[in-house]
This record gives C-alpha cells, sequence and structure tokens, in this order.
C-alpha cells in the first residue's frame, strides 16, 4: 500500500532508520540563515525561497525600496500606510524533512505558507520548486495554468479550519484532489480508502465532515492532503483549533505517517514546543522578518534574539537537548588520567578516582571500572525498552549506561532510574565524548544549556556523517 | 420689472408650474414605439415557447387522476420534508377538491410550474453572473429593484400590448414580476460561500469552473433553494393578479367573484391560493434544508 504514497522521487531511500536514537534532529544538516546559505555537502532542496517579500496596500510596488533599507514593519506603517506582511524571507526545505515555521499571530507565517503555492502573490523575491522530474522551476513565474499543475501534483495542503467540503463524504473530501487530477473515479476511490486507513479512518469514508469530532476531521483534511501524492504539502496551522491532548495525539500521527511516506512538510505553528517535536529545522518570525533558522536544539540552545529567547524560556527541553550538548566531554579539565589497565587508558573525575573509564587506542569506550572491578555495561535504550523487572527498576550502582550523542534528555532522565553510576556518551563513530553526571542534568533542564562546545561545532562532524 | 415680479411671485407660489416634464407622454411614445416595433418579435418567438411549456405542464397534471396526484404529493412531501409534510399536502389540496376547485387548482399549479421553470431557467445563469462579476451586478441590481418594486398591475398593460390577453401576457408578467429572487439568493448564496473552501479548491489546483460546480454552488444550494421558494410564492401572487387580463385558475375564482360580488367564490378560490401556497412553500423548504450545502451550517 505504501508504494504508491510514497513520492517516486529517491525519498523512500532515505527513509529514517527505526530506533528513537535517529528521531534526532542533530543528524541533520544544520545553519541555514536567513542571510546566508549554506549549501552543505548534500545540497539538495525541494523548495527554495529567496527574498519573498509581501506588502499590503494600494502601491506595494513602491514600498520596496524602504524594505530595502532594512526599514521595520512599523516604520513603513507610519510613513507609507502599507503594511509590511513578509520581509525578505528566504530558506529551503531540504527532501524529506518537516521544516516548522513559527511565530505569533499577525507574524506574517499564514501569508509566507500562502506564498509558497501563490495563494497569496509575493509582491517581490522568488520561490522555486526542485525535482528530478522536472528538475528547478520558478514558482513566481510560472502563469495561471503552469500554477494549476503545481497544485494538481506538487503541492498540496491542509488548513487550520480543516476547509473540508461539507456537501461531500469524507471519502469524497479525500478524493477531491485526485477528481481535479482527472483520474478515473474508481482508482481515486481506492487509493482514497488506502490513505484513510493510513490516517486510522477507514471506518469513515462514507460519512459527512459534520459528523466527526476536529480530530478526525483534520485527520481528513491531513488525507487529502496526502493523497494527491505531491511531494511538497503545506500544513497551515494544522492543529492549532485542536485540544491539547488531541493536538499531541495528532503531532505522533504526523511523525509516524512521515516516517512511512516522507513527503517535503512545511508546517506553521505558534506553538513553540509543536515546533520542536516535529521540527527538523524552524525559521522563528516576528513582525514579517525571519529572525532565526536552526534546528530545535540550536534554537533551545542559542537563541539569536529576545524574540526568541523569550520563547525558548517556556520551551519543554526534555525531548530537544541532546546528550552531545550537555555531556561534560573528555577533554575538559574535570577529568584526570589515573593510569593504563588491560590495553585501555583510564581517567575518572577530579575527586572521584573510584569509578575509571577505559578507553582503547581509537578513543572508544572499553570498560569502566569501579574500584579494581570492571562493571557491566549496557546500552541506554537497550535497558530503557527491555528492563530487567516489570516493576520499578532498582537503581544499580554496578551498572553504567552508555548512549549516542543524539539521545534526547528525556531518555537520559529515564535511564538515571536504572543505574547510578554517570551515562557515559558516544559520538556516532564510536568515540567517547564525555558523560552526563546528575548536574549536568539539572543543568540542560534548568539552564538549556550544554557543557563547554555549542551545538555549531557538532554540526561539521554530523554532516559528515548524514551526507 | 413686472415680469420679474411675475417670475418671483411664481417660483414662490407654484415653482412646479415653471417646468413641465412629459413623463406621461414620454412613456405612452416609447411603450408605443415598443409595441410597434417588437410586437412582432414577441409574439413569434417569446409567446411560442411560454405557451408550450404551459401547456405541456397543464396536459401533465390534468391527466393525471386527482387520487394517484395526491398519493404522488404524498410521497413528494414525504421524501423533501417529512411524512407530516406530506400528510399535510393530502389533506389541504384534498380540501381544496372537496371544495370544487380541483381544475382552477391544477390550472394555476400549472401557470406557477411554468412561470418558475423559466424564472429559474433565466435567473440562474443571470444569478451566477452576477457573483461572477461585480460590474455586471451593479447593472443589474438597479434594474431587480425595478422589477421587484414596480407595483403588479402596472406590468399587465404592456403585456396586454405585446402578447394581447390570455395566459401567456399573465404568465410574462408573473415570470418578470418573481424572478430577482432568484438572482438576488443565487448571487448572495454564491458570494456567501466562505473563503476557506475557496481557498480549498485553489489550493488543489481546481479551474474557476471546477470551484463553481463543485463547490460554490453545492454550497449555495440551500440559499438558491430559498430564492426558488420566494419565487414560487411571488408567482403565486401574480398569478391571482393575472386573472385581470385573463389568466385562468384560482385567481379567476377570485376575480369573478369579487366582481359579481359573490364573496363565498372569492373565498373558496382565496383558501385555495393559501392552501396552495403553503403545500409548495414546505416542500421547497424541505427540500433547501435536504439539500448537501445546508451542513455547513452545522459547522
Amino acid at each position: 500500500m505504501v508504494q504508491q504514497l510514497t513520492a517516486p522521487s529517491g525519498c523512500g531511500l532515505r527513509r529514517k532508520e527505526e530506533g528513537p536514537v535517529n528521531c534526532q534532529p542533530s543528524s541533520l544538516p544544520l545553519r541555514i540563515t536567513n542571510d546566508k546559505r549554506e549549501s552543505g555537502a548534500e545540497g539538495k532542496t525541494v523548495i527554495r525561497a529567496e527574498g519573498v517579500t509581501k506588502i499590503f496596500g494600494p502601491d506595494p510596488e513602491s514600498v520596496l525600496p524602504l524594505v530595502e533599507q532594512g526599514k521595520t514593519k512599523s516604520e513603513i506603517q507610519a510613513q507609507t500606510g502599507h503594511v509590511l506582511g513578509i520581509s525578505n524571507a528566504s530558506f529551503e526545505l531540504r527532501p524529506g524533512e518537516v521544516f516548522c515555521i513559527m511565530g505569533l499571530s499577525g507574524s506574517g507565517k499564514s501569508t509566507l505558507i500562502r506564498c509558497i503555492n501563490r495563494l497569496i502573490e509575493p509582491t517581490s523575491g522568488k520561490i522555486y520548486l526542485v525535482d528530478e522530474q522536472h528538475g528547478e522551476r520558478e514558482i513566481t513565474g510560472m502563469d495561471a495554468n503552469e500554477l494549476r499543475e503545481l497544485r494538481k501534483h506538487d503541492m498540496s495542503m491542509v488548513f487550520q479550519h480543516f476547509a473540508l467540503f461539507p456537501h461531500r463524504t469524507v471519502l469524497s473530501n479525500v478524493i477531491y484532489g485526485l477528481e481535479i487530477q482527472g483520474r478515473e473515479r474508481k482508482e481515486s476511490e481506492r487509493i482514497g480508502q488506502e490513505v484513510l486507513e493510513l490516517v486510522g479512518l477507514g471506518q469513515w469514508s462514507h460519512s459527512y465532515p459534520h459528523e466527526l469530532s476536529g480530530g478526525m476531521q483534520q485527520r481528513v483534511g491531513l488525507a487529502r492532503g496526502l493523497a494527491t501524492e505531491a511531494k511538497v504539502l503545506l500544513m497551515d496551522e494544522p492543529f492549532s483549533a485542536l485540544d491539547p491532548l488531541i493536538k499531541v495525539n495528532m503531532q505522533q500521527e504526523l511523525m509516524r505517517i512521515q516516517d512511512e511516506l516522507q513527503r517535503t512538510i512545511l508546517f506553521i505553528t505558534h506553538d513553540l514546543d509543536e515546533a520542536m517535536r516535529i521540527g527538523d529545522h524552524i525559521a522563528i518570525m516576528d513582525d514579517g522578518e525571519i529572525v532565526q533558522i536552526g534546528t530545535p536544539e540550536e534554537i533551545l540552545v542559542n537563541p539569536r534574539t529576545e524574540y526568541v529567547a523569550n520563547f525558548v524560556e517556556h520551551a519543554d527541553p526534555t525531548g530537544v537537548l541532546t546528550a552531545g550538548t550537555i555531556a561534560r566531554p573528555l577533554g575538559s579539565t574535570d577529568f584526570e588520567w589515573v593510569g593504563e589497565a588491560d590495553g585501555l587508558k583510564l581517567f575518572a573525575r577530579r575527586g572521584e578516582p573510584d569509578i575509571r573509564f577505559g578507553i582503547d587506542p581509537d578513543g572508544r569506550l572499553g570498560k569502566v571500572y569501579s574500584g579494581e572491578q570492571a562493571i557491566q555495561l549496557r546500552d541506554l535504550h537497550e535497558v530503557l525498552e527491555r528492563p530487567d523487572t516489570e516493576e520499578r527498576p532498582e537503581r544499580r550502582s554496578d551498572l553504567a549506561l552508555h548512549c549516542d550523542e543524539g539521545t534526547v534528555l528525556r531518555d537520559l532522565l529515564r535511564g538515571r532510574s536504572h543505574a547510578t553510576l554517570p551515562t557515559i556518551v558516544t559520538a556516532a563513530d564510536g568515540r567517547l565524548r564525555g558523560i552526563i553526571d546528575e548536574p549536568d542534568l539539572i543543568n540542560g533542564i534548568l539552564e538549556k544549556r550544554g557543557q563547554g562546545e555549542t551545538p555549531e561545532q557538532y554540526a561539521g562532524e554530523s554532516r559528515a556523517e548524514t551526507g | 420689472m413686472s415680469d420679474l415680479m411675475d417670475f418671483l411671485r411664481i417660483l414662490f407660489s407654484h415653482p412646479f408650474e415653471l417646468i413641465d416634464i412629459p413623463v406621461r407622454e414620454i412613456i405612452t411614445e416609447a411603450v408605443n414605439w415598443v409595441v410597434s416595433t417588437f410586437r412582432g418579435f414577441f409574439r413569434a418567438y417569446v409567446s411560442p415557447p411560454v405557451r408550450a411549456v404551459m401547456e405541456t405542464v397543464q396536459w401533465v397534471l390534468q391527466s393525471i387522476p386527482p387520487l394517484a396526484f395526491l398519493i404522488g404529493l404524498f410521497l413528494i412531501g414525504w421524501r423533501a420534508a417529512s411524512w407530516k409534510v406530506g400528510l399535510f399536502a393530502v389533506i389541504a389540496l384534498a380540501f381544496v377538491g372537496f371544495m370544487g376547485v380541483w381544475d382552477a387548482m391544477i390550472v394555476t399549479l400549472s401557470l406557477v410550474t411554468t412561470a418558475v421553470f423559466f424564472c429559474i431557467l433565466i435567473g440562474l445563469p443571470v444569478g451566477i453572473l452576477c457573483s461572477r462579476s461585480d460590474l455586471f451586478y451593479t447593472v443589474v441590481r438597479p434594474i431587480l429593484d425595478i422589477m421587484q418594486t414596480t407595483p403588479p398591475f402596472v406590468y399587465l398593460v404592456p403585456a396586454v400590448m405585446l402578447f394581447s390577453i390570455g395566459n401567456v401576457p399573465g404568465l410574462i408578467a408573473t415570470i418578470i414580476f418573481a424572478m430577482p429572487p432568484v438572482i438576488r439568493l443565487t448571487n448572495l448564496g454564491i458570494r456567501q460561500v466562505h473563503k476557506d473552501f475557496m481557498e480549498a479548491a485553489i489550493a488543489f489546483g481546481s479551474t474557476p469552473r471546477q470551484i463553481l460546480w463543485k463547490v460554490q454552488f453545492p454550497l449555495a444550494l440551500p440559499t438558491i433553494m430559498a430564492g426558488i421558494n420566494q419565487t414560487i410564492m411571488l408567482s403565486l401572487s401574480m398569478v391571482v393578479i393575472a386573472a385581470i387580463i385573463g389568466a385562468g385558475g384560482l385567481g379567476l375564482e377570485v376575480y369573478a367573484g369579487l366582481e359579481r360580488l359573490n364573496i363565498g367564490q372569492a373565498f373558496v378560490g382565496g383558501i385555495a391560493i393559501v392552501l396552495l401556497a403553503m403545500v409548495l412553500d414546505r416542500i421547497t423548504q424541505g427540500l433547501g434544508e435536504k439539500a448537501p450545502g445546508s451542513r455547513s451550517s452545522s459547522e
């Protein structure tokens, strides 16, 4: 069933691997900024927006020079009476990623997403769509016909208030896009039914939208967006109108479906936690301007403006911060070398010479000693998935857990209920990076800061692996 | 000097005697011109289709045996609205029959059906055009105002001059008088379709025509049905007035009763008209509520 839903491009091959580790955004290319784009080793984009500007008012063109001079929204409004909707926004979407645009209402995020499929005409700037079949196409240069073809086949949309057609059944809503594509009725209905199964509404195909709850209606909206097999899915605050519980549920559903289908998603939200939960990259908008673009962790750790910092202050870091960020690095002055044993170099934390960590000549973790005895080493995720007992775990002092640097804070915290010893963090190549003790965890939760290195410095390494 | 004094005296005492706009003469001239120029055209191209539709409808309705008619009416009322409406319709029209004006009722019903048929045939496309072009609507709007506010009797004179007397001029006057609600509410219904639905339709690459037929029209249908309902009511009232220029049916009963001061006959006609109006109203309202687009109201 999945085959025909998956985009024919190479996206399917880039599927995320199973397991919680790889859900981590840190394994994706980092550092795209508003002013300067870095064409990373991967370099592939699906959507590229360059200097998109939207001005509302009687003569938008006349205001453009002011925007170029860097005047703010309020200055332009006072001077000309025009409203600056979006100011010079540039960003790009990589294949298969979820790119969130986050901002308060009135920050221009809904206008921006509508510029991508030109439901709203940008005043200036260029937007490109890249795919294997057609190469690079400039959306901003398309005529009405090309634009319709684009909307039919390459981009679909999910709306905040669902916008399901009330006179059509659920199935008939889902196949609306296929109908417009001119597909055969029977084939459309078969695909529609499959997509409905995918969103868990297989039973409801002949109901009408008003018979469904809000969450179910948005599943139909999502199914309608997925059914056309468009590579790009534009989602305009799709879960904002839902109850908090249903909202979280829908986010999980979206992630599950995204794991399966690997579409490229542009997701608008006003909820930073939502953006951090589902976004591979987040762009934060303030007054029509993109003030920061980065991975959730980058934004959490390094908010660039006060506006971003205010958001971040209330964000939940446990699903975003990674072990690599909060680990106390091996090279720091907190550690000292304490000798050699079994061909391993031993080091220990200052003041705690009893617990010694041994690394082999390649820098990999060998053994951990408590006193003279080597103690058991287990992978954190394995322990979390297969605990020794069903009951409340005992905190063992003869067990050391290790995890890779992409492990999120939440898992590290859960690991603490199994072992009292510090958690050992390894890089993706197996080299030992550092250890995490209780104070590091507490610091991570409260300060949302890591130890020593900043995430930017990791970026170079992790890109080399994903590239 | 005295000329100026005279002028000022008249200006203060009888200002309207200073200028005389000969509207009466202009209209008479204009109507005469229209009648003499277009009479042939109207009689050759407008009368025949109206007459043909009316006679067909009348022939069909008259050839249905009353009992079968009542059973069919119950089924229609039941399907369109509810079994209560069906039952009410049967009782109401059976009563009309027992009052002895069944045949007149059938004639009136065929006149109304024909008028409404032409109102929809012309009004619906005009209404759709109005909804799509502000300029067109700006032009049409004053015409609709004139059509609706002109007293119905005023239509009768030119209608008679163009089409002589009988059912056809009565129908033409009825069509003109009853058409505005279809146009207005078609326009309104389509314009009222929520921006969200339009945006969704556009975002999936629909052409303007696809948007019209797949989204706007179905969603506007309840409003359009309300317009058709009003058109039916207006044409029913006009059909009575049209009896003055020779249209038959229940209107004739009322008109003849009044002329001969036969109060009983006039009232029988009047009661039958009211009952027929209620039946048609309930059934078309039921249809409007069952129209698929009416579900949007529950959101």
